[in-house]
């Protein structure tokens, strides 16, 4: 059974089932009227544990990115020994063509912080920052806005959860980052909110075990908490019932997903449909077709960091398997960008580039030079100034550098890795067509007499 | 650029001396901030989020205010302030109109938006007016790439826009 009805977007109005002309910020009033913080109080009506098993039967999986099992992570928390435990809210997103969060906080707030009582509630966590990035000016404001609200209605505060029905008690507090993509990254994350500068940290330890000041973290993107409302409402068939199994034996894809459609399609925006929806579907029944009815080149499957999806693959399913099915790295945050076949390959390699070399924290030596140097090949080919050999040396600085490849301490690497490599070997043509040929090696030493 | 290198150490700063780090703002975060975190260090951007609104920039002695405040060395107020994008020692303008530089908003015509401002201002990213009215910033995804191309001004974010729709934003801004 397919998505049929809103479930994120319950609250807003979004096509085919709503109006985007009708959205508004939805008040704590307005959502307690409409089922609000029901979920909650569901939930404090089981044990911790039993939430747990429940979003760990749900197998919910993390939207963040890396689709990790929610509650699998919840489990390598350690036992509580009367310290603190947190919450790590991550709404940094900054990850270019990506604009999924900003939907919920702009205007359902309450379905996150709710969200993160629960999360708080399972997993017995006292303390959550709802991290969120500087740029996010306006939303920021809605969100302090709303969590003064859920102070004030006894939803967070020392009285205990939801006016004090549980003796759990939880603050959550605002965290403002200020202009750094590295800082979605969960560990300098963490560093973020200690006041220091992101510099990701080396795993392990595991920040379930030592995170926020060396204390048990859990850190969840902001799709994945608003998830659980549903979740524990509704349990976890009706969560399965949506979404798509595995088609390759891996764990399956379940449940709705946010997909922010932008670039070269006649409707850009946030859609709710199911994971596994096929690309061609989101594109032509949803985002209105591809601008001036152009044909489709490729398209970023969620986030730069993913790679890129080519001409061939107009009907990729995306579902967590889009990596193995796709040769990508994964499905990173499902909003696609669509490239019409005007599109110059060359300079959204040299833009996406461009963009890891400005955002590297610089802690390793391959992915601070890497990806400079693969931002500077990128340039120089698409000026008309490079060789067939500055097309080698590309493939191999990009492919050299990540975790997969064990030079770096965090993802971003893997990022530009992939980016580069699967732009050039889906459009190695459009990329020989701009360099020179090198000239031929011959048997000639440099300075031999 | 989140991994330029930080400035010496050891560099003559100016001084004034009425202080940035107000009593008010110090009893204020006393407050409301510091129970906030576990350390006083964690409470660090948040004061130089406000510093910077306030005064436009992060001037060195703010630094050394801050430091004693939270009982820091000022090589670590350095070190943070000198790793975010939104924070800058020199001031900036006014107006900083940050214009998204990345993939959605380049394949949807960034290059005129940022291009007409160059010229209208006769700016290159980075660079503030003498009047101090306005700064030029290209940015990375804003996270609005539906509505490309984008900018933001100051704390506004202006979506879908047009070489028009940029001038009559900026016309409208008070001197
Ligand atoms: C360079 C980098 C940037 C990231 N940026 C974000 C981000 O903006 N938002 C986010 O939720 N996760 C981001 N992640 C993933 C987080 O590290 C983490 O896996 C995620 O927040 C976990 O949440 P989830 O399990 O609910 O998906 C990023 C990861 C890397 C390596
Ligand atoms: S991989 Fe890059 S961004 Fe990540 S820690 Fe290393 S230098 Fe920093
Ligand atoms: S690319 Fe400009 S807002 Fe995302």
């Amino acid at each position: 059974m397919p998505v049929t009805e809103p479930v994120l977007c319950k609250r807003i109005p979004t096509a085919p089932w709503g109006d985007p002309k009708d959205r508004h910020v939805v008040s704590y009033d307005e959502y307690v009227k409409t089922g609000g913080y029901e979920s909650l109080e569901k939930a404090l009506s089981m044990k911790p544990a039993e939430v747990v098993d429940l979003v760990k039967e749900s197998q919910l999986r993390g939207r963040g990115g890396a689709g990790f099992p929610c509650g699998l992570k919840w489990t390598f928390l350690p036992e509580p020994d009367g310290g603190r435990r947190y919450l790590a809210l991550n709404c940094d997103e900054a990850e270019p063509c990506t604009f999924k969060d900003r939907l919920l906080i702009d205007f359902d707030p309450h379905l996150v912080l709710e969200g993160v009582a629960i999360a708080c509630y399972a997993c017995q966590l006292d303390t959550a920052y709802f991290f969120i990035r500087g740029e996010y000016h306006k939303q920021a404001k809605v969100v302090q806005n709303a969590i003064d609200e859920a102070y004030a209605h006894g939803i967070f505060g020392k009285q205990g959860l939801l006016k004090g029905k549980s003796k759990q008690a939880v603050e959550c507090y605002l965290h403002r980052s200020a202009g750094a993509y590295i800082c979605g990254e969960e560990t300098g994350m963490l560093e973020c909110i200690e006041g220091k500068r992101g510099w990701p940290r080396i795993k392990p330890p595991f920040p379930a075990v030592q995170g926020l000041f060396g204390r048990p973290t859990i850190i969840n993107n902001v799709e994945t908490l608003a998830a659980l409302c549903p979740i524990v409402k509704k349990g976890k068939d009706w969560w399965a019932s949506m979404g798509c199994e595995s088609s390759i034996g891996a764990p399956p894809s379940y449940g709705p997903k946010l997909m922010g459609v932008s670039g070269h399609v006649n409707k850009p925006g946030v859609y709710e449909v199911d994971l596994g929806i096929k690309l061609s579907t989101l594109i032509n029944d949803f985002a209105g077709g591809i601008r001036g009815g152009k044909k489709f080149k490729g398209a970023i499957p969620g986030g730069v960091s993913m790679g890129v999806l080519g001409p061939d693959q107009f009907d990729a399913e995306m579902d967590f398997d889009i990596g193995r099915t796709n040769q990508l790295l994964g499905l990173g945050t499902a909003c696609p960008t669509i490239f019409d076949e005007d599109t110059d390959m060359v300079a959204v390699a040299r833009n996406i580039c461009r963009f890891f070399a400005n955002e590297s924290c610089g802690q390793c030596t391959p992915c601070r030079e890497g990806t400079s140097w693969t931002y500077k090949i990128l340039c120089r080919i698409e000026q008309g100034n490079g060789t067939s050999k500055d097309l080698d040396m590309l493939l191999e600085i990009a492919g050299s550098m990540g975790i997969v490849s064990g030079t770096t301490i965090c993802g971003l690497a893997d990022g530009n890795n992939w980016a580069v490599r699967t732009i050039v070997n889906k459009f190695r043509s459009e990329f020989e067509a701009r360099v020179r040929p090198s000239l031929v090696a011959v048997g000639v030493t440099v300075g031999a007499s | 650029m989140a991994w330029k290198t930080k400035q010496s150490a050891t560099i003559e700063i100016d001084k004034r001396s009425e202080p940035y780090l107000t009593q008010q703002m110090q009893d204020r975060f006393t407050e409301e901030l510091l129970p906030r975190y576990e350390t006083k260090h964690a409470s660090l951007i948040p004061i130089l989020h406000e510093i910077q609104d306030e005064y436009r920039c992060i001037p060195y002695q703010a630094m050394i205010e801050i430091a004693t405040f939270l009982e820091l060395k000022p090589a670590d107020v350095l070190d943070t302030a000198s790793f975010y994008e939104e924070f800058s020692i020199e001031k900036l303008g006014k107006y900083v109109i940050g214009v998204c530089q990345s993939v959605a908003c380049e394949i949807c015509g960034h290059q005129a938006i940022l291009d007409h401002v160059r010229k209208k201002l006769d700016l290159e990213p980075h660079e503030t007016t003498d009047d101090g009215k306005f700064t030029l910033l290209t940015l990375e995804c804003l996270g609005s790439c539906d509505t490309a191309p984008v900018a933001l001004v100051n704390d506004e974010l202006h979506e879908n826009l047009t070489i028009e729709k940029l001038d009559q934003i900026m016309e409208n801004l008070p001197d």
